[in-house]
């Protein structure tokens, strides 16, 4: 497994636990010493065990010298980063090509080559090429295995994937691959065998779709918010119908994370090389990109229309629950935005403050909901963890200089809050109910 | 319950016979007699598979009505539903709704006692408000809650799709018309459709969406199909891997010429007119609306294509004139701007469909209809697939090929194998699969 960040730690793991054999292969010293000592680098709930457990089982381990474990492998799957590039949003290939040089000097023997990391429609040829040019006698089959899992959940979607897509057209590189997801197939999840650039193309159409999923109901939530509809209503009423389905319905500040923004935009970039305008992906884009910063208006509007010395305390960074992943996160820019609009702003989150620091240096970190609530104007929740779910309402209300909440995930029913005395805003439900 | 069903056109017929199937006694009011007069014969003026048996079987029985009489109708009523048609309004489609509120001042003058009155055609939020204005101001003294209860249903399957709901939506927080409403419906209810009780402005809302969201899944596996066929991969596929992902869903990923029909462009294009009237545009449809527009027309310029570039002279054979298979509607059809185009390019336009041909003559000019597909092929230089009637997917290749001036398929449902196509002798031109499989 080259490549131990999310995808390839995660992929490792399970398929150890499996009981194959997998080394995962790090450039990054200090990354495996850490792995060595059973640390593990992401917040991912159960990670640690597995790996403790397969470490243990000695069908795990972890090193940053590539050849070896390559030219031992039966497959070798390219899980490296692939960043939105800086300037055109490009996936930034640099990696996995260079991942692919590497690899075809160390082959030995009947190998199949796996890029589990999401990459572009061409990818799988491109990195065949490079495999050829750099080592001509190779033995080796060039696959698409794009991978599905969501951080916080990963483990769990890993081992019950609703498919496995599996990109060749080549029989041996079929079997190879089937012989590694034979586990999960006799858990009934279907395997999809298909060509390699329509596997690519799956992961990011799947990927968007999803936004698109999620941005719609974002704009039918405003549309509620005017029409005096309840969007949870509507989303309710919408995902009953089987050929929408309830999932990725629910409304908020926009969607994030490190997957989402950087796969919806590589899909537009890859299409306009080809000709192709992929249009309504690109309104998803724009409409995303508007709402993030639009949520600080909102939050300016329910303390009347200014921000200017208001303290505002927010309750999660995250991009989501159960991970501390702050990339392209909603909070950031809502955050900027309310700075901008003149406010003091106060946060607490339950495991991404460590990584918000950077991105966010103008803002007071706080030990807790409580804390962080402690004379606000007003408190905005933007990211639905556990432990906001169930606040103690009279105790936030006594700690605040106004009882206002402006609930971005609509956690809390807005009767309830009118009843408690605050001022209660979230996404989508009528405003007479303020 | 006694139900007086406002407008027989497609929904107020299959609801009014579908509710007297479950027992309810239901009167059809139409204006048109002589719809009314058809339907007393025993006639059914809409194609629909079942739905004669059950109007017969339901007249014989005495619990289904047709009359011109409203007044006797919904004086008598415990629920008053009004299915009268909402069309897109010219020049800028906005629901229209006259028949509508014409249909609430005179039900509205009519009432006797308490009376629900249900608006079950598609409306725009806030319409239920307006309805219950008139009645309060026609009428102060009688109690008339509103309730909005929009029908799901799909042309071709709409008996089956009534009796088996995914959902019943019921807008109202009256509790009588909640309890009138349930009891209408129990039938439904006990075969475990769930009913979903909420607000009146949420359930208009909710079908409005519905319709929005699954415009915007087919315009996406368009588009997606598009991106295919220019980087060489299979949109078959990728709609299969993507519809595996269980928040996706598998249903509506058919790649095709464009969405078409009496619900989806109308009721996408008003969801966008009523959001801009809210100053909250839904940019996502309003792009949903415009690909579409334009995808239909662009489908010409395929089957161009596949001829080398020019369509000048040459004969065209159409197979398929309705916007979908089992109906003999040809509202929106992608078929007329295609055929159109075909014939602004200069082809010669063939066409047959198994039950759409009456209707598509009164739009479509210097058209050949033909009695069958292969009458329709014949010394044609190119057949398109345009609806997936069930008759065109096992053509017989061969015979097909024989009687074709050139044998080129563009087939615009994929409902063939491009291999097979091919081993007959045909070029073959699908939506988003690889060229390479083409020729």
């Amino acid at each position: 497994m080259i490549g131990t960040g999310y995808v390839g730690l995660v992929s490792g793991a399970c398929f150890a636990d499996f009981g194959h054999q997998v080394v995962c292969v790090d450039k990054d010293e200090s990354k495996i010493a850490a792995l060595r000592r059973g640390e593990i680098p992401i917040f991912e709930p159960d990670l640690d065990r597995l790996v403790e457990a397969n470490v243990k089982a000695n069908r795990l381990s972890f090193t940053t010298e590539l050849k070896g474990p390559v030219s031992e492998a039966d497959a070798v799957f390219i899980a490296v980063g692939t960043p939105s590039r800086r300037g055109d949003g490009h996936a930034d290939l640099t990696y996995v090509h260079a991942a692919a040089r590497e690899i075809a000097r160390a082959l030995a023997g009947f190998t199949v080559v796996i890029t589990k990391s999401t990459v572009p429609v061409g990818t799988g040829d491109d990195v065949e090429r490079i495999m050829r040019e750099t080592n001509p006698a190779a033995d080796v089959v060039v696959a698409s295995n794009p991978e599905f899992l969501r951080e916080g959940a990963a483990i769990r979607d890993f081992k019950h994937p609703d498919r496995i897509v599996v990109g060749t057209d080549d029989e041996r590189g079929r079997k190879v691959v089937a012989e590694i997801y034979r586990p999960l197939y006799l858990n009934q999840a279907p395997i999809m065998y298909t060509g390699r650039r329509t596997a690519e193309l799956i992961k990011y159409a799947a990927n968007a779709f999803l936004a698109t999923k999620v941005t719609f109901i974002n704009e039918i939530a405003d549309l509620a918010e005017r029409a005096g509809a309840d969007v949870q209503e509507v989303a309710r009423g919408i995902g009953l119908d089987n050929r929408i389905g309830a999932k990725f319905l629910h409304a908020g500040p926009g969607f994030g994370g490190s997957c989402f923004p950087k796969d919806t935009r590589a899909l537009v970039k890859t299409a306009h090389d080809y000709d192709v305008s992929l249009r309504i992906v690109e309104a998803v884009l724009a409409v995303n990109e508007m709402r993030k910063r639009a949520m600080a208006r909102k939050v300016a509007a329910a303390l009347g229309g200014s921000l200017r010395s208001k303290t505002i305390a927010v309750l999660g960074l995250a991009f989501k629950p159960n991970t501390d992943d702050m990339r392209e996160a909603p909070s950031i820019p809502l955050i900027t935005a309310l700075l901008d609009q003149g406010a003091t702003v106060r946060a607490y989150d339950p495991e991404s403050m460590h990584q918000a620091r950077g991105e966010l240096p103008n803002i007071q970190y706080c030990d807790d909901a409580y804390a962080c609530a402690k004379a606000a104007d007003a408190l905005v929740i933007v990211t639905e963890w556990e432990q906001f779910r169930a606040l103690d309402l009279k105790r936030l209300k006594a700690e605040m200089a106004r009882p206002v909440v402006v609930d971005l995930r609509n956690v809390y029913r807005p009767d309830e809050m009118a009843e408690l005395g605050f001022t209660y805003d979230s996404v989508g439900r009528p405003q007479q109910l303020l | 319950m006694r139900i007086s069903m406002i407008g027989a056109g497609y929904v107020g017929l299959v609801s009014g016979a579908c509710l007297a199937d479950f027992g309810h006694e239901v009167t059809c009011v139409d204006n048109d007699e002589e719809k009314v007069a058809l339907l007393n014969r025993g006639e059914t003026p809409i194609y629909e598979p079942q739905l004669g048996q059950i109007i017969a079987d339901n007249v014989t029985e005495e619990r289904l009505r047709f009359t011109t009489d409203l007044k006797t109708s919904a004086s008598k009523a415990d629920a008053v539903f009004i299915a009268v048609g909402t069309p897109s309004r010219r020049g800028d489609g906005h629901a229209d709704l006259s028949y509508v509120y014409a249909a609430a001042r005179e039900v509205a003058s009519v009432l006797t006692d308490f009376t629900v009155v249900v608006t079950k055609s598609t409306v725009p939020v806030g319409t239920g408000d307006e309805v219950e204005r008139i009645i309060r101001s026609e009428r102060k003294n009688i109690e008339a809650p509103v309730v909005s209860n929009p029908e799901f249903l799909r042309e071709g399957a709409a008996v089956y799709d009534f009796k088996h709901p995914d959902r019943i939506v019921i807008g109202t927080n009256d509790d009588r018309a909640r309890e009138v409403m349930n009891e209408i419906y129990r039938p439904l209810h006990l075969n475990a459709s769930p009913i979903m009780y909420t607000d009146r402005r949420s359930a208009e809302l909710i079908k409005y969406a519905s319709n929005a969201f699954l415009a915007t899944k087919i315009t996406f596996v368009n588009e997606i199909a598009d991106l295919s066929e220019k980087i060489g991969a299979n949109v078959q596929d990728v709609a299969r891997g993507m519809g595996l992902d269980k928040r996706i869903g598998p249903k509506f990923l058919h790649p095709g010429p464009g969405f078409g029909g009496s619900c989806f462009p109308k009721d996408a294009l008003a969801l966008a007119k009523t959001a801009r009237d809210h100053e909250s545009p839904l940019r996502i449809v309003e792009t949903v609306v415009d690909v579409n527009d334009h995808r239909k027309r662009a489908m010409a310029k395929k089957v161009a294509a596949a001829l080398g570039g020019n369509l000048r002279d040459k004969t065209i054979a159409v197979l398929g004139l309705t916007f979908k298979p089992n109906t003999d509607d040809i509202r929106e059809a992608p078929s007329i701007p295609l055929i159109t185009a075909l014939q602004d390019f200069g082809g010669r336009v063939r066409a047959y469909d198994p039950a759409g041909m009456e209707r598509a003559k009164q739009v479509l000019q210097n058209v050949e209809f033909c009695a069958n597909a292969y009458e329709c092929a014949a010394d044609a230089d190119a057949v398109v697939i345009v609806t997936e009637w069930d008759q065109f997917r096992a053509l017989d290749l061969k015979r097909l090929a024989a009687v074709m001036a050139c044998p080129v398929i563009v087939d615009l449902r994929n409902i063939y194998a491009p291999d097979e196509v091919i081993r007959n002798g045909f070029l073959y031109n699908g939506v988003g699969r690889p060229l390479s499989l083409s020729y």
